[in-house]
């Protein structure tokens, strides 16, 4: 097979996925996505499976190419919220990442298509065994300061991530992971303290800069595409509001948390010199972000503050529709998981929970909320657009064997149970909860929903017996079921405890093969789905709008602003 | 009189320094701490904290410190003129709040400058003639404003004037800048539901001068009508409204929250309901001392207006 | 007055019969009692006497109505204060029993006013959620008027009972009760509401003890100047000299003769609760949903409905608790009116 595949496609990753593409086994984006991921270009990658690749600039920047009509300069006005920026290794929100988005860069970028390209660097490969990554870093990448980019510079933001005393949730990406090690000290709790192993970060030149893992890590550019991996200049010391120096076309000129923050193009390096920009043209003279919280978004751009927004809910989607401007729906991996806890009575019993799963029909509860858009859930925890989701038998709605399994277990005068829901991303939960207390009645169960404060539900979201939580989009499937179902995990909500799906998991993050890798994490997610831990109904879609003068917009699944060819006519 | 006046300023620091020192230990609460974490870090990320690590972020942000050390320390500050750091704003609370009370007395300007005069005017035409027609309009019209709540006549006024007319923007979030037109909208909503109750008072006590033996007297001699309102009622008749519309410097502190938060208007009000929400403790009590400043400061003024106003009462 | 003071009760008409203070008493506990329950409790109450329990509220409804209307017919301005009002207390009680759909159950979003959408006629739309607008608001009357009532109640127990202490007894009570109104006092209302909400979380039971708070030092200080008023009448000397216990003179001597005032007060108070329950639950500090109430229609609706099309979803909750309040107002305005006629 090898010998078809184009010079730049050798990794033997990339060849077996090809194999798996050519027997049907993986999707074309899927493979182009590994492909990109492994050092061959997106642009080939795109040919290669003859699919229309989206227009990219000639060359090597992963940015869209040149608009001839375009006119430069003008403020774009984006309204969300302003949020504090104090160091981009502890960043917890992706609102304070589009702050500093277009001033410091990644090594990696995804675009809307969710293909990952080099920004940063210029190239990577990786060995074989995945375990070794090596990085070209650009050259001519100017800062702030005039001092040009180097390995160097890269190395020292890694360094940080992975110093404890930073404490920066990028240790928890397999790329950062990788690379400790335990310093067999032990925190006050006994918890192991995990330190950079030696020579895990090693600077091969001045441009080239690699990392030696000790496991195998598919995921490294796209890692480095997470929100808190932004680059930053070794001279930084928070707040980063104080002297945010990056590579980025805009710095930041103005900022008043809860207020504005007011990016503006650079011209001058801070010594007085020309700043000569690597990314090619950019158009806006400025990027203004102003605070409005999430639900005042859509009616400032209604009465015509703004020219887009960071999102808005399903439930403004009428009168987003009323509004002059183009409507962008992204399909992600956000959802709502109403989950029960295993350990809390009466959900001790597992037909219980077969009998809640099995009275609801997702499909119906997310076309009441969501209508066309989003996909369905299946009581498990991977999405559709996960790359390594692994379709399952389709999930059928089942009143009367729901209410055999409640007269097994005892309950044949009905359940009464409680579901709290906290509305942290808008009204829709409760929407959500309500179609499926009007399903559950049929089956005999009487599902009472009690709404409260958004700020009140996350303090008792890992603690109540029955919550319906709203998990956030994270890239790989594998990633999320670690995160939230393993045996004794802090995310894990559910308190779900099975050494068969931990095992089934564990063989999942193992495989490197696509293809086994999507049939191992859908044994597992069957699991999980047949222990009947959670009603999932909803991966919900993520909604902006943009003014219609607004070109060159495009959304991006996880809401990152990536605004550099974008300009107002 | 000055004696008078200095208790009363003593009162109110001693009441200023009892509520401060309750919000501290309200807010020292481990609730409150989670609340401020919850915010700043998330749902999911705090409940991934092990304890040791909500420790040292409990002393990155100063709030492992017993809370009476904190209050000392703070009132230390506030000496000084420190009032701390916004939690939220990352920013001194001192400048955050005179910038935000800034816009809040640009507000409560326009307010009084309309209200007044309306409301006086209105108060003294129906007071002068009580059962008239225009007794009966004015009357009636003050009751129905003061009514309607802020909350219901800032909707009907963005119905009509920005979502129908398309005459002003339907909020004062001021994006592009300082804008006039957008003050609007917020100043008539205070000043409607304002009006009808200084206008009723207005009238209370012109009615009751009116009735009055001197104004009969006056009236009797023959003076025109025109010099007896302007010289002889006018003149005690206002000595009641004076010390209401003081007094409503008070209310409004209370208006203003709602009305900047539906309007979307940077002030005093939206930022107490947003440090509330957030568990921004200094933020929450420098402008709850604020608030208790010019309330009472508001009482005090009208107190000792009212004395100096009114020849028939001098205190001791 | 006097034919209620002579106890000759079966031998009164029946209009005068059903004006008897024990008669009206029992009228406003039948109306009430039903209706708090419903609203606060009915969580907890079965179908069966959730489905019954308000059925007496009707007629104990319509008669304090038509009591009321003839007791005031000399002041309109009472009689259109009370019309109002007791309208949105007949819907209240008579909620369940409108033909109106379940006002939790979405059927059309965005339906605007009078359409006719999936074999539903919206006479006032709906909202964002498809909920039909007229049932929604008929039903939020509930809990406005049980919690803006039992919150102000509340709080004239408690201000009235410190206010007879410290007018009754005087001394060393009124000083320390009078300090702590006095700080309380000095608070803007909306900073108490906001600063104690945030502390308890926000509920119907805490916007009562929120409303207390607020309100009843207010309420001290007018039942103590009454009662230091009323406390030198002839009638306080016999009771004190007959050796009656003195919560005993307060209550049954003190407090039924300063009424007048309280009531007129008590009425203003009322419209005050609305609007601070209206207000509170619009900042998000209030009632939670998903029941309806005129402040959380308001809440929800300012996000989705800020065009002219949609503008129907703010505009009739406003409207409704305007209407409410005016009618505690123009009540309060006619008793005035009447007591200081007599």
């Amino acid at each position: 097979m090898s010998e078809k595949l184009p010079p730049g496609f050798q990794h033997p990753v990339i060849q077996n996925a090809f194999g798996h593409l050519a027997a049907g086994r993986l999707d074309r984006r899927e493979f182009i996505r590994i492909a990109a991921l492994l050092g061959a270009s997106a642009a080939s990658a795109y040919a290669l499976v003859g699919l229309p690749a989206p227009a990219y600039s000639e060359g090597q920047l992963p940015f869209p190419p040149d608009d001839p009509k375009a006119k430069p300069g003008g403020v774009l006005k984006v309204a969300m919220q302003v949020q504090k920026l104090e160091d981009p290794a502890t960043f917890s929100w992706v609102q304070m990442s589009n702050q500093s988005r277009h001033t410091l860069e990644y090594v990696a970028i995804t675009g809307p298509d969710n293909i990952t390209r080099p920004m940063l660097a210029e190239s990577w490969a990786a060995s074989p065994d995945l375990k070794t990554w090596t990085f070209s870093i650009r050259k001519g990448v100017m800062w702030h300061t005039g001092e040009e980019l180097t390995a160097d510079h890269i190395a020292w933001n890694v360094m940080r991530w992975a110093d404890p005393a930073v404490a920066s949730s990028n240790v928890g990406l397999s790329v950062v992971a990788g690379l400790l090690e335990d310093t067999g000290k032990k925190d006050d709790k006994g918890k192991p303290i995990m330190g950079l192993s030696k020579g895990a970060v090693e600077v091969v030149d001045k441009y080239t800069l690699r990392l030696n893992m000790n496991r195998p890590v598919l995921s490294a550019p796209e890692d480095l595409y997470n929100y808190p991996t932004a680059i930053l200049h070794p001279s930084f010391k928070p707040p980063l509001s104080e002297n945010m120096i990056g590579t980025g076309p805009f710095a930041l000129a103005e900022f008043n948390v809860g207020d504005k923050c007011i990016l503006k193009r650079v011209t001058k390096t801070k010594d007085g010199k020309d700043f000569k920009y690597w990314g090619g043209t950019v158009y806006l003279d400025e990027i203004a972000y102003y605070n409005f919280d999430g639900d005042n978004q859509l009616s400032a751009f209604a009465s015509g503050d703004v020219h887009t927004l960071y999102d808005f809910t399903v439930e403004q989607l009428d009168l987003a529709k009323s509004l002059p401007g183009v409507i962008n729906a992204s399909r992600t991996a956000q959802n709502i998981c109403c989950r029960m806890q295993v350990d809390h009575a009466p959900f001790t019993d597992k037909r219980v929970r077969q009998a809640i799963v099995m009275s609801v029909d997702n499909a119906k509860v997310k076309n009441l909320v969501y209508g066309d858009d989003g996909d369905v859930g299946e009581d498990h925890h991977v999405a559709p657009v996960h790359p390594d989701y692994g379709p399952l038998p389709p999930l059928k709605r089942d009143v009367e064997g729901a209410k055999k399994l409640l007269k097994e277990a005892g309950f044949e005068n009905g359940l009464q149970v409680t579901i709290d829901v906290g509305n942290t991303d808008g009204p829709w939960h409760q929407t959500a909860c309500e179609a499926m207390r009007d399903q559950m009645k049929e089956a005999g169960i009487d599902l009472r929903v009690n709404v409260m404060p958004a700020a009140k539900y996350w303090e008792i979201w890992d603690k109540t017996p029955f919550g319906c939580t709203a998990w956030t989009h994270r890239p790989l499937g594998t990633m999320v079921m670690s995160l939230g179902y393993r045996t004794g995990v802090p995310w894990n909500e559910s308190h779900y405890a099975n050494p068969a799906f931990d095992k089934a998991l564990d063989a999942a993050e193992a495989t490197l093969d696509v293809a086994a890798r999507k049939d191992k994490l859908a044994a597992a997610a069957k699991i999980l789905q047949d222990d009947a831990v959670m009603v999932m109904p909803i991966w919900r879609p993520v909604y902006t709008i943009v003014a219609q003068n607004v070109n060159g917009y495009q959304g991006h699944p996880t809401e990152y602003h990536q605004f550099n060819k974008i300009w107002l006519s | 009189m000055l004696k008078l006046l200095g208790t009363r300023l003593l009162q109110m620091i001693l009441i200023m320094g009892i509520i401060s020192l309750i919000l501290f230990a309200i807010f020292d609460s481990e609730k409150f701490k989670k609340q401020i974490a919850v915010n700043e870090l998330g749902g999911f990320a705090v409940s991934a904290l092990s304890d040791q690590d909500y420790q040292v972020w409990l002393e990155k942000k100063g709030l492992n410190v017993p809370f009476y050390q904190r209050y000392l320390n703070w009132a230390g500050g506030v000496a000084r003129g420190d009032f701390g750091k916004s939690f939220e704003k990352n920013e001194p609370v001192g400048s955050l709040l005179a910038a935000r009370l800034l816009h809040t007395g640009l507000l409560a300007f326009w307010v009084f400058a309309l209200m007044i005069p309306l409301s006086l005017t209105f108060g003294i035409i129906a007071g002068m003639k009580e059962g008239s027609a225009q007794d009966r309009l004015t009357s009636f019209v003050a009751v129905v404003t003061t009514s309607l709540p802020e909350i219901a006549t800032a909707i009907i006024l963005t119905v009509v004037f920005a979502l129908g007319l398309h005459w002003l923007p339907p909020n004062a979030a001021m994006v592009n800048g300082w804008e006039w037109q957008a003050l609007v909208l917020p100043v008539l909503t205070l000043v409607l539901y304002d009006f009808g109750y200084v206008a009723r008072m207005t009238r209370a006590s012109m009615a009751e001068v009116m009735h009055s033996q001197y104004i009969r007297t006056a009236v009797l001699k023959g003076l025109p009508y025109r010099r007896v309102i302007l010289r002889h009622a006018l003149r005690n008749a206002l000595i009641a409204p004076f010390t209401i519309i003081v007094l409503q410097l008070n209310w409004l502190l209370s208006g203003v929250v709602v009305v900047e938060v539906f309007f979307q208007y940077a002030g005093f009000g939206k930022l107490l309901l947003d440090a509330a929400l957030y568990g921004d403790i200094y933020v929450i009590q420098a402008a709850t001392l604020v608030a208790v400043f010019v309330a009472v400061l508001s009482q005090i003024i009208s107190d000792v207006g009212y004395t100096f106003l009114n020849p028939r009462i001098r205190f001791a | 007055m006097t034919a209620l003071e002579i106890g000759v009760k079966p031998a009164l008409p029946l209009h005068l019969r059903v004006r008897q203070p024990d008669c009206l008493i029992a009228l406003i506990l039948l109306t009430w009692i039903p209706l708090t329950f419903y609203v606060m409790f009915g969580f907890y109450l079965s179908d069966t006497v959730r489905n019954f329990v308000l059925l007496p509220a009707i007629p104990a409804t319509v008669a304090l109505y038509i009591v009321a209307v003839v007791s005031w017919r000399e002041s309109p301005v009472a009689v259109i204060g009370a019309t109002l009002v007791f309208f949105w207390i007949f819907v209240a009680v008579a909620a369940p029993y409108l033909p109106l759909i379940d006002p939790n159950k979405p059927i059309a979003p965005f339906a605007e006013v009078g359409a006719l959408k999936k074999d539903h006629w919206f006479l006032l739309g709906a909202d964002f959620k498809g909920r039909d607008m007229l049932s929604r608001d008929l039903w939020g009357c509930q809990r406005v008027l049980v919690w803006g009532i039992t919150a102000t109640l509340v709080a004239y127990a408690i201000g009235a009972f410190f206010g007879l202490i410290a007018g009754y007894l005087g001394g060393w009570w009124d000083q320390a009760i009078s300090l702590v109104c006095n700080i309380i006092l000095s608070f803007p209302v909306m900073v108490l509401f906001i600063l104690i909400l945030n502390y308890l979380g926000p509920s119907g039971f805490n916007i009562v003890i929120a409303v207390t708070f607020a309100s009843a030092p207010a309420i001290m200080r007018i039942v103590r100047g009454l009662t230091l008023d009323t406390k030198t009448r002839d009638y306080i000397f016999a009771a004190q000299t007959r050796g009656e216990h003195p919560l005993r003179i307060m209550i049954f001597e003190l407090l039924p003769n300063a009424r007048g005032p309280i009531i007129v007060d008590a009425c203003l108070r009322l419209g005050y609760t609305t609007v601070a329950i209206t207000t509170l639950t619009f900042l998000g500090l209030g009632l939670q949903p998903p029941d309806p109430d005129w402040g959380l229609m308001i809440k929800e609706s300012a996000k989705v409905a800020m065009v002219w099309r949609f503008s129907y979803m703010l505009l009739v909750p406003a409207l409704s608790v305007s209407s409410l309040i005016l009618g505690f107002n123009l009540l309060a305005d006619g008793l005035r009116e009447m007591s200081m006629r007599d």
